[in-house]
């Protein structure tokens, strides 16, 4: 087999790309049935061809981190002729995507025949100019969450609130010599700096996190263990010696086998660091507000995401019921701590987020409309009635989390799922709220959520293995 | 619960996990006063058996009671007995070396604070530095001393001394012959490094593929097997020589290395009267001991 040929068998067999295929064919059928819909129309039609523009950098980032993955390799770094694969593995998918992407102009509304024909060239370039964003910036940055994180930013709410979309995508059916231009020497320039026989020495054996190695927890923490050293000797300052006072001396007040002990015990180290970092809790503080304000001008559905975003935060706090550090608590401690933690998790956050959001209330007289591109956001005060989905929600996070222990990114998936999920099902609760008290409707649900909680935590805590089998826990 | 009685009991315990049998039906007591060692090659089922002994693992079948007590349910009363080193080695890394062993004290009431100095200065830990930044040998260091630091009566060392370097691990293997001057307490320390376990153990348990194959005082296994030079004194030897179980034989110009089982000196002596022959009787180092019963 050439090396080529198992290098791209990469792209079935990682599981996880059937996902992304899922996810992808989606998109199209999306982008297709839009289009479609609006052809008749000259100019409606306009604003769907961007977005498939806008996954190839996402297309980009996934085959750089599979290549990434190749040249981590030692093996691979030795072997004859696989250095050079890197480059045509990224060119065939690159130019494959790219030319099935510009195909979707063909329908491009009020183009004359000669003109479809530049605007495919235009749309390829394009392609891949944003194909080869992605694979840059893969390979520049180690934390491939980033690029997950942009890719989300990017593609859906920043040109959807800007209709940035439909000015980049004039730009290209305008100005295609531009982009024909730039997208030509932007794939020079690619195929010059993938050949360079300095990359495979970069990525060789190099502590690297791909996309996929998200999944990978084993992976992530000797990863975070190599970055230890520099990390950790960043933090100076902490933990603070008062914190760590106060924390051991709520400690002692219970006697050494009390429960009292242990849940002092993992308060600390849950909040121990936090509570350290006083300037990191001032600029956490800050950006909360920033948000707030952001989502108060997006108006009132867009606040809800307030409500949401803390308890998707909060997933990324680890229970105290896996754990191999042998401390003298038993099960039944391992239960009780976890339980008053994520109540008081949850505790905490709602009244932040309920007091940030009551912050807006005397603001909506001060604040003034933002214009952009002919588009004024109003400030809208938050309202200050869904204060209970931070309630809501952090049990059943910390429920995901209990469940898929294993694989931290699978959770935080699952998360984004059922926060979509949850979304487009608030009009069901809100026609449920006619015919149910409201009131009643949300303690169900409170209670709902945390006896499901409990009853979870309770059945890891008393019957299940408290760490994996082959693996650091 | 007298001192005579073990301190963990481990009856038929059986464990899956999916396909792989991890324990089969093992059996063991653990009585106090004793150093074990508990060997097999990885995945044998060592790490299994030792996380079911402090209940961070339940049984599907059988049942396991350490300190008299269901071992699911031990609380803090039996497991502040209990000193565990897990080969993982997860510790609390955001806290300098100080604020976790502090943490970790807060737990224990018979924390042993001299203790706990002398070990700082004889295996020279800084106290001052953040967990994060210690190098394998030294976070395994702060390991076991956190894991010692209560005079635990039961202490599991789970890989303890892989990362140690060999003046570490001859300090370490000097500490746990000092730990275990108080007769009340029991070492289990699971090990690859052999050559160590052997200088410290007073039994040996011996796992393959989740069974145990020896659980033996360490003394007994020893006498079970010897190596055996014979030197025939008329320059040649029979082509058969008067040995039962004999496990190995390596023969040249009238001499004959044999690596035989069960069979008593005084059995050996009389053989060699017989033969005309002079014999050489050795005995087998606990690698080779561990090749021949695991091999």
């Amino acid at each position: 087999m050439k090396i080529l040929a198992a290098n791209l068998k990469h792209l079935y067999q990682r599981r996880i790309l059937w996902l992304f295929y899922v996810y992808l064919g989606l998109i199209i059928l999306i982008i297709f049935s839009s289009v479609a819909a609006e052809i008749e129309n000259p100019d409606a039609g306009r604003r769907h061809f961007i977005w498939l523009l806008m996954h190839e950098f996402l297309i980009g980032c996934i085959a750089a981190a599979l290549q990434i993955e190749v040249l981590n390799k030692p093996l691979s770094y030795c072997l004859p002729g696989h250095r050079k694969t890197i480059r045509k593995f990224i060119f065939w998918v690159g130019i494959v995507i790219s030319f099935v992407g510009s195909l979707l102009f063909f329908a491009y509304p009020g183009l004359l025949s000669w003109e479809t024909i530049l605007i495919l060239c235009s749309a390829f370039c394009a392609n891949l100019i944003f194909y080869w964003f992605g694979v840059g910036f893969v390979f520049v940055n180690k934390n491939a969450a980033i690029a997950i994180a942009l890719f989300f930013w990017w593609a859906i709410f920043v040109p959807m609130l800007l209709d940035l979309h439909i000015m980049i995508e004039s730009i290209f059916v305008q100005y295609f010599a531009i982009i024909v231009f730039i997208g030509g020497l932007s794939s020079i320039a690619a195929w010059f700096w993938l050949g360079n026989e300095g990359l495979a020495r970069r990525y060789c054996a190099v502590p690297w996190i791909s996309l996929f190695d998200l999944w990978n927890r084993d992976k992530l923490l000797r990863y975070s263990q190599s970055k230890a050293v520099t990390k950790w000797n960043k933090l100076k300052t902490h933990p603070n010696p008062q914190v760590e006072g106060f924390f051991l001396a709520r400690m002692q007040i219970y006697g050494h086998f009390g429960i009292g002990r242990y849940i002092w015990g993992s308060l600390y180290t849950t909040f121990g660091i936090a509570i350290s970092q006083g300037k990191g809790n001032l600029l956490g503080l800050f950006i909360l507000l920033l948000m707030a304000i952001f989502f108060s001008y997006m108006g009132p559905m867009a606040a809800i995401i307030f409500y949401f975003l803390p308890a998707f935060m909060v997933g990324q706090i680890r229970l105290p019921v896996y754990s191999s550090m042998l401390i003298s608590g038993g099960r039944k401690e391992r239960f009780l701590t976890a339980m008053t933690l994520v109540a008081t998790i949850a505790v905490l956050i709602t009244a932040l987020v309920t007091t940030i959001a009551a912050l807006s209330v005397p603001l909506a007289t001060t604040m003034p409309d933002i214009t952009l591109h002919g588009k004024t956001f109003t400030f809208h005060a938050m309202s200050l009635q869904p204060f209970f989905v931070p309630l809501l929600m952090i049990p059943i996070v910390f429920t995901i989390q209990l469940f898929f222990f294993k694989k931290p990114y699978f959770v935080t998936v699952t998360i984004i799922l059922l926060f979509m999920l949850l979304f487009t099902g608030g009009s069901l609760l809100k026609a449920l709220s006619t015919v149910i008290n409201p009131i009643y409707l949300i303690v169900s649900l409170l209670i709902l959520s945390w006896s499901i909680f409990v009853m979870v935590l309770r059945y890891i805590c008393m019957k299940r293995c408290l760490v994996g089998q082959g693996h650091a826990y | 619960m007298s001192s005579e009685d073990p301190i963990v009991q481990m009856y038929k315990v059986c464990k899956r996990f999916g396909k792989i049998k991890a324990l089969d039906k093992v059996d063991i007591q653990i009585y106090r006063g004793r150093i074990i060692g508990l060997l097999g090659s990885n995945g044998a089922g060592k790490s299994t058996l030792l996380r079911h002994i402090i209940g961070l693992y339940l049984p599907d079948e059988g049942h396991c009671t350490t300190f008299g007590c269901e071992a699911g349910k031990l609380g803090p009363r039996e497991l502040s007995k209990i000193g565990y080193v897990h080969q993982e080695g997860e510790l609390l890394d955001w806290m300098t070396v100080e604020q976790l062993i502090r943490y970790v004290s807060a737990y224990y009431p018979m924390w042993n604070f001299e203790l706990e100095e002398k070990y700082i200065a004889d295996f020279e830990i800084s106290t001052s530095v953040r967990v994060g930044t210690l190098s394998p040998g030294q976070r395994q260091r702060l390991a076991i001393l956190l894991a010692i630091g209560f005079e635990p009566a039961l202490l599991i060392l789970d890989e303890p001394a892989s990362a140690l370097d060999p003046i570490a691990r001859a300090q370490f293997l000097e500490l746990l012959l000092q730990i275990i001057q108080d007769e009340n307490r029991a070492i289990i320390i699971s090990s690859h490094i052999l050559s160590d376990v052997e200088k410290v153990i007073d039994h040996a348990v011996i796992m393959k593929e989740g069974r145990i194959l020896v659980d033996c005082g360490f003394d007994q296994l020893r006498e079970r097997f010897s190596r055996v030079r014979i030197s025939s004194l008329s320059g040649v030897l029979p082509s058969a020589l008067p040995f039962e179980n004999v496990l190995k034989c390596q023969r040249s110009n009238g001499e004959a290395i044999l690596t035989i089982q069960d069979f008593s000196e005084e059995q050996i002596e009389q053989a060699a009267q017989n033969l005309d022959c002079q014999i050489e009787v050795q005995p087998l180092s606990l690698e080779d001991i561990y090749k021949i019963v695991a091999g």
